[in-house]
C-alpha cells in the first residue's frame, strides 16, 4: 500500500517538476519566479512599444495598465526575488548584483517611481518631445553633467511621479526602457 | 595550455615571416588640413563611432574622453586613452595628419602601432570629410590633464613590436567603397556599419591573435569581454528567424528596447546608451535596412 502511494507521489513529482523545467529554460525557485516577473514587464514593454512604432494604435488604457502591470514587479517586489547567491542555472543575473545591492535596489525603486510616472502622463500623448541633443556640444563633449548619473539613472534626472506625469508619455517610457537597459546592462549576463 | 602554445607559436611564425618586410612608416598623404571640419557633425559621429563610449568612464563619473574603463579581454586589459585636448596625456599636441594616421593606418605620431581593440580597422574607411568634423569636435573638448591606464597584457601580446606584423596581415587600409547597385539608404548603413559604428567588433568572431573574421561577419561570438556571454548573430538571416523587422531593429537602437520588450544589456545596453541613442532617426533606419539586406 505503502509502496504504491510512494510510486504515485513520484510520478505526481516528476510530471510537475518536468512541466516548472519546461517553463523558461529548465528554471525552477525563486530563479523561475523572477524570470516569470521579468517576462511580463518584457510583454507589457512590447506592447507599450508596439504603439509608438506604429504598429498598433495608441491606447491610454492599455499603457496605463501596462504601467501597473511594471510598478507591481519593482521596487521590493523585485529585489526580494534575488536572495543572495540566487544563481541557480539558468540564471542570467551576475554576483555583482550582491555586491552592488544598494545601486541594484535604487533601480528597483526607481522603476516603481518610473512606471507609476508612465502611468500618470499616459494622457499626455501628443506633447512634443525635444530631441536627446543629437549633436550639440552639451550633449557630446563638454558637458559633464549628462555623463556622471547616466550609470545610475539611465542618463535622467531623478523625478518624483508626479513630475513624470507631467512629460510627453513617449519620453517617460523611454526612461522607463533606459531604466530596464541600465540594470541590465550592469547586473545581466547575456545569454542570447 | 594547449591555446596559449598554438598563440605562442602562431606568433613567432608571424613574427618571422613578416618582421623585416614591413614599412612602418605610414603616411598620410592628404589635404585633410584644407576640409573645414564641422563641430557639431562631427560631435556626432564621435557618438555614433563609439569615440565617447570607449573612451570615457561613464560608470565612475569620469570627464567626457579622458580614458575609458577596463576593457577585460581573454589578452588581457585595456585601457582605451585619454583624447581630450591636453597635450601631454590627450592628443592636444596633434595635428588633424596625427588623427588621420591614427584612425585610417593605426599609428600614432611616433610610428606605434595601435592594438586592434581600438577599432582603426573599421575607421580606416571613414571619409576625408568625416575625418575632419571629427577632427574639429575633438579641438572643443576640455583638456584632462590625467593619463589612462597602460594596458595589462600577458605575453606575448604585450609585445608592442608585434603589432606591425598583425597589421601586416590582418589589416587594410582602405576607404569606404558605395556599392553603385545599391540605393542610397542601402549605402549609408553600410558607411555607417562598416566604418563608423564597427558593429562587426563584437558581432563577429575573431581568430587566435584577435582578428576578425571578414568572410563570416556578423554571425555571432562569444564575447571578448569578461563575463559578458554571448553576443548574437545580426545576419539578415538570424534577425529574421528571431522576428526583426526594420522598423524594430531602427526603434531598438533609439530606444535600447528590443522587438520582444526586453531591454538590451551587457555592451548593447552601453552602445545603445552611449550611441546610437543619439543619432538621427534616417541613420537608424539605415543602419536597420542595410543589416535586413545585406
Amino acid at each position: 500500500m505503502f509502496k504504491k502511494s510512494a510510486k504515485y507521489l513520484i510520478a505526481v513529482g516528476l510530471t510537475v517538476s518536468t512541466a516548472v523545467v519546461m517553463a523558461h529554460g529548465g528554471a525552477t525557485g525563486i530563479v523561475k519566479e523572477r524570470m516569470d516577473a521579468m517576462g511580463d514587464m518584457k510583454d507589457s514593454m512590447k506592447e507599450v512599444s508596439d504603439m509608438f512604432k506604429g504598429k498598433a494604435p495608441y491606447d491610454a488604457n492599455k499603457v496605463r495598465a501596462a504601467a501597473d502591470v511594471i510598478k507591481g514587479h519593482s521596487g521590493n517586489a523585485l529585489t526580494k526575488l534575488f536572495p543572495e547567491g540566487s544563481l541557480q542555472h539558468p540564471t542570467e543575473a551576475k554576483a555583482i548584483i550582491w555586491d552592488e545591492w544598494d545601486r541594484f535596489s535604487k533601480l528597483a525603486d526607481h522603476l516603481g517611481t518610473l512606471s507609476e510616472g508612465l502611468a500618470n502622463a499616459a494622457e499626455n500623448k501628443d506633447t512634443p518631445i525635444e530631441e536627446k541633443g543629437m549633436m550639440g556640444n552639451s550633449s557630446m563633449m563638454g558637458g559633464g553633467n549628462m555623463m556622471g548619473n547616466s550609470a545610475v539613472m539611465g542618463g535622467h534626472m531623478v523625478h518624483t511621479a508626479e513630475e513624470y506625469g507631467k512629460m510627453p508619455v513617449e519620453m517617460v517610457f523611454k526612461m522607463v526602457t533606459d531604466n530596464c537597459s541600465s540594470c541590465h546592462t550592469r547586473f545581466r549576463k547575456e545569454k542570447e | 595550455m594547449k591555446r596559449a602554445l598554438i598563440i605562442l607559436s602562431g606568433f613567432s611564425v608571424v613574427l618571422a615571416m613578416g618582421w623585416n618586410s614591413l614599412n612602418s612608416e605610414a603616411t598620410v598623404a592628404s589635404s585633410l588640413k584644407e576640409l573645414k571640419g564641422d563641430v557639431n557633425r562631427g560631435a556626432y559621429l564621435a557618438r555614433a563611432s563609439g569615440c565617447i563610449a570607449c573612451h570615457t568612464d561613464v560608470v565612475n563619473g569620469g570627464a567626457p574622453l579622458a580614458g575609458g574603463p577596463p576593457l577585460k579581454t581573454p589578452f588581457g586589459t585595456f585601457y582605451a586613452p585619454n583624447l581630450t585636448t591636453d597635450t601631454v596625456h590627450g592628443i592636444g599636441g596633434w595635428d588633424v595628419d596625427d588623427f588621420a594616421l591614427a584612425l585610417r593606418y593605426g599609428q600614432n605620431p611616433k610610428g606605434d602601432s595601435y592594438y586592434p581593440a581600438f577599432p582603426y580597422t573599421f575607421y580606416t574607411k571613414l571619409s576625408d570629410q568625416d575625418i575632419a568634423d571629427l577632427w574639429a569636435a575633438f579641438q572643443t573638448v576640455p583638456a584632462v590633464g590625467q593619463s589612462a591606464e597602460e594596458h595589462q597584457l600577458g605575453f606575448p601580446f604585450n609585445q608592442r613590436a608585434g603589432l606591425p606584423v598583425w597589421q601586416a596581415l590582418f589589416f587594410s587600409e582602405e576607404r569606404f567603397q558605395p556599392d553603385k547597385n545599391k540605393s542610397e539608404k542601402y549605402n549609408r548603413g553600410a558607411y555607417l556599419v562598416e566604418a563608423a559604428t564597427h558593429c562587426a567588433a563584437c558581432h563577429s568572431e575573431r581568430n587566435l591573435f584577435g582578428a576578425l573574421d571578414q568572410d563570416n561577419p556578423f554571425t555571432g561570438s562569444k564575447s571578448m569581454l569578461e563575463g559578458e556571454g554571448k553576443v548574437p548573430a545580426i545576419t539578415k538571416q538570424a534577425l529574421q528567424d528571431k522576428g526583426w523587422t526594420e522598423l524594430d531593429l531602427a526603434y531598438a537602437l533609439k530606444s535600447g528596447l528590443k522587438h520582444d520588450g526586453d531591454a538590451f544589456g551587457g555592451s548593447m545596453g552601453e552602445v545603445v546608451r552611449d550611441g546610437t541613442s543619439f543619432m538621427q532617426k534616417e541613420d537608424l533606419e539605415a543602419i536597420a535596412h542595410y543589416l535586413m539586406n545585406q
